[in-house]
């Protein structure tokens, strides 16, 4: 995998609209990689809800979350806010030559959800007494914890799943047989009536969890250090997630179209380039106007391993926001890439670094994920990953130059799987 | 930009100025967590004065006994009842605290402190736990659904988790609810202490009689004060101490109480999802203009470009 340095004429060139990846074969030696290890994953998931969480996580009393929960949940659904932040550019700010990149982000943020969904099912004890979300009189409507258990799977499940329906629909259109084809115009009517109305919950539910995971975090008082624990939490997890999901869906584009050999248009890059340096810059000023409005500069700027811990999440994500105001960095694909890694990982340890490093109960204890709880995170991941590509392969997702030949999707079926699995292992 | 205003953009800015009328109307009503929230009348307390305590831990076996759970014993080898700490076997703890210097030394009875408006209520999914009759915070099996926010949330650490059970309980101090409360009686621990070094009664009987213990013996109270009247808007549990309350573990907090730091902004945007309503009416009018705009020009768009329109 290589990545251009300068542009080069057939190396870059505008996107005109998705295509389905048809230069590889489904199965791959990554395929059967993440596949194993999705395979164990939920395996081990299915082996824990029959036995105690003592034995699967190092979680305890004085640390009673562990990384499904706050890096799984809390920190990977920021880098699933794609849909979000793209979203509400296209829709609401009209800039619409980031339509093309629209289905990435559905997409990966679908899958973020979804595997932060399943962490999240196999990590709380007595998931049997989750149906009282069905009761609204159970409701503790003042709960953090109870906006997002209801709010987040019904995100994923609707809204998220509806903007995946006319991927589905394109596919059947060319390559279902007659019967079903009768069917796509009239979904596809039904989809385009509602797709508006669809779109504003689709960006309000995602701003109301992704706020409330920040507000999960409040109850827990003066255990979380002074650097993070604000009232501005909710807002400043909220915006967190806006530049994440940006930043992600630009590094997954860079990566995948050069996996994949697609050219890269960077003027659209270019874009998502300009509106993650914007979001960073408002996080930063709600950030840092925070700090100082609560005396804590001190704090901030005190060199002692919460601090610099501060200053390295800091200038993660300032560092983007200023390089990216040039253009020349924000449209060299390698500069881009770099920063928008950057980005991403500034705002990861924004979102994990309040719920596990720098929260310190009274009682004297340590957290280490156990070996199996890692791994488990690891295989969620790796699940999220596997179906990205595998969806990549039989869906129109990743952006691309239209040569009506390419335009082809290919013939999934379970035979030709195992006859390429065949060919992989003989 | 078009500057003409469709009879339906009018309807959605109606709309929204309905919803924002609704989210400057709800701060007038009464809020469910006050910073300082006010005890009921018929709540109950309890009093406990590390200088009458004598350590005998007859109160952690009868709480054990109360509430039907075999002792912890591991620490001692399976001999008797030995827990390091609160845990899911232990609701109820005499602990030692010995000053670092070796002189001096003072007990502290470890429990739920039944706060008056607690955190873990507050955080409390589908009410599992919740502010039972006079003050009681009791948990509910069957709404529990073990996401542990209880144990992020609660500030002095004492909800525990059942780590080594396939069906997980929340294990803490319920004032003996059940067992005892409902019956009229009082809790194990305080019917059964020798020496009278914790004592039931109702909160406001106990902060004056605690009153007058300071008032009496000003210079065997440290900072001459009852912890719990005000910390973290207050506490149904109350203590007395001879050193002081950070050194036997009871953290210093303010008087605010941490579910109103918690919700007191959430609340309002939340009144009658008046915020995320008028969320949807802004940028749903936004959507639909450009949604509607996209629509128009795509059968131009397909036809130039020879791709279908890819949503």
């Amino acid at each position: 995998m290589s990545i251009p340095e300068k542009s080069e004429t057939e190396l870059t060139s505008r996107w005109d609209c998705d295509l389905p990846v048809n230069n590889e074969p489904v199965v791959t030696v990554n395929f059967i990689f993440l596949a194993a290890l999705s395979v164990l994953g939920l395996g081990l998931a299915v082996v824990r809800f029959f036995s105690p969480l003592g034995r699967f996580s190092g979680m305890n009393d004085a640390y009673a979350w562990g990384i499904w929960k706050t890096f799984n949940v809390m920190t990977l659904t920021a880098l699933g806010s794609g849909p979000l932040g793209i979203g509400i550019a296209v829709w609401v700010f009209n800039r619409r030559q980031l339509h093309v990149v629209m289905r990435t982000a559905a997409l990966s943020g679908f899958l973020f959800y979804a595997t932060a969904l399943v962490a999240l099912g196999f990590d709380v004890g007595r998931p049997w007494n989750f149906w009282s979300f069905l009761l609204p009189w159970r409701w503790n409507a003042e709960s953090a914890m109870l906006e997002i258990s209801i709010c987040m799977p019904l995100y994923c499940a609707a809204f998220l799943a509806f903007e995946l329906i006319p991927l589905v629909l394109e596919r059947l259109k060319r390559t279902g047989n007659d019967r079903l084809r009768v069917w796509v115009p009239v979904i596809e009517r039904y989809v385009r009536l509602v797709y508006p109305f669809m779109m504003a919950g689709a960006y309000v539910v995602p701003m109301m969890h992704q706020s409330s995971l920040g507000g999960l975090l409040l109850l827990a008082g003066y255990k979380i250090h002074p650097l993070w624990q604000t009232s501005f939490l909710p807002l400043l997890y909220l915006l967190a997630a806006g530049f994440c999901g940006i930043a992600f869906v630009t590094l997954l584009l860079l990566l995948a179209c050069s996996r994949y050999e697609r050219p890269l248009d960077m003027v659209v890059l270019g874009e998502l380039g300009n509106l993650l340096s914007w979001s960073c810059f408002a996080f930063l000023a709600v950030r840092v106007a925070d700090l100082l409005w609560r005396g804590q500069f001190e704090t901030a700027i005190a060199f002692d391993s919460m601090s610099v811990l501060f200053l390295i999440e800091t200038g993660l994500i300032l560092a983007p926001a200023i390089a990216l105001r040039f253009r020349g960095m924000r449209e060299a694909p390698r500069s881009l890439l770099q920063l928008a890694s950057m980005a991403c990982l500034g705002g990861m340890l924004f979102r994990f670094i309040p719920t596990t490093i720098a929260f310190e109960p009274a009682q004297r204890a340590v957290y280490f994920p156990s070996v199996i709880e890692l791994l488990m995170s690891v295989d969620y991941i790796a699940l999220g990953v596997l179906a990205f590509f595998l969806a990549a392969k039989c869906f129109a997702i990743l952006p691309g130059k239209l040569e009506p030949a390419q335009f082809k999707f290919r013939e999934i079926s379970l035979r030709e799987l195992v006859t390429q699995l065949k060919g992989r292992t003989a | 930009m078009s500057t003409r205003i469709s009879r339906r953009q009018m309807l959605v800015g109606m709309m929204s100025a309905g919803a924002a009328t609704a989210l400057v109307v709800p701060p007038v009503a009464a809020q469910e967590h006050p910073a300082q929230p006010v005890a009921p009348s018929d709540a109950v307390a309890m009093l406990y004065d590390n200088n009458i305590c004598t350590g005998c831990n007859a109160c952690v076996v009868a709480c054990s006994e109360a509430n039907g759970v075999s002792p912890d014993t591991a620490l001692s080898g399976g001999l008797w009842q030995m827990p390091p700490d609160l845990n899911a076997k232990t609701r109820n703890l005499i602990k030692l605290y010995k000053r670092p210097d070796g002189k001096g030394s003072a007990f502290v009875k470890r429990q739920c402190m039944h706060c008056l408006d607690a955190a873990c209520v507050a955080g409390c999914p589908f009410d599992a736990l919740k502010k039972d009759r006079w003050g009681a915070v009791t948990w509910d099996s069957s709404r529990c659904i073990g996401c542990r926010y209880c144990q992020v949330a609660c500030p002095f650490d004492i909800p525990k988790f059942e780590w080594d059970q396939w069906n997980p309980k929340i294990v803490k101090c319920e004032f003996c609810f059940d067992q005892r409360l409902v019956e009229n009686k009082q809790p194990a621990c305080t019917a059964v202490c020798p020496t009278g070094a914790v004592i039931f009664g109702k909160r406001t009987d106990l902060l004056s009689i605690a009153k007058k213990r300071v008032a009496r013996a000003p210079g065997k109270y440290f900072e001459k004060r009852v912890y719990g009247e005000h910390e973290g808007g207050g506490t149904q549990v109350l203590y007395l101490s001879r050193v002081a309350f950070e050194e036997i573990g009871l953290p210093t907090l303010g008087s605010t109480s941490i579910a109103h730091y918690a919700t007191h902004v959430t609340s309002v945007i939340y009144k009658w999802l008046s915020g995320p309503i008028l969320m949807a009416g802004l940028l749903g009018a936004a959507i639909k203009r450009n949604w509607d705009r996209h629509e128009a020009e795509r059968p131009e768009r397909e036809k130039e470009t020879g791709v279908q329109d890819q949503l």
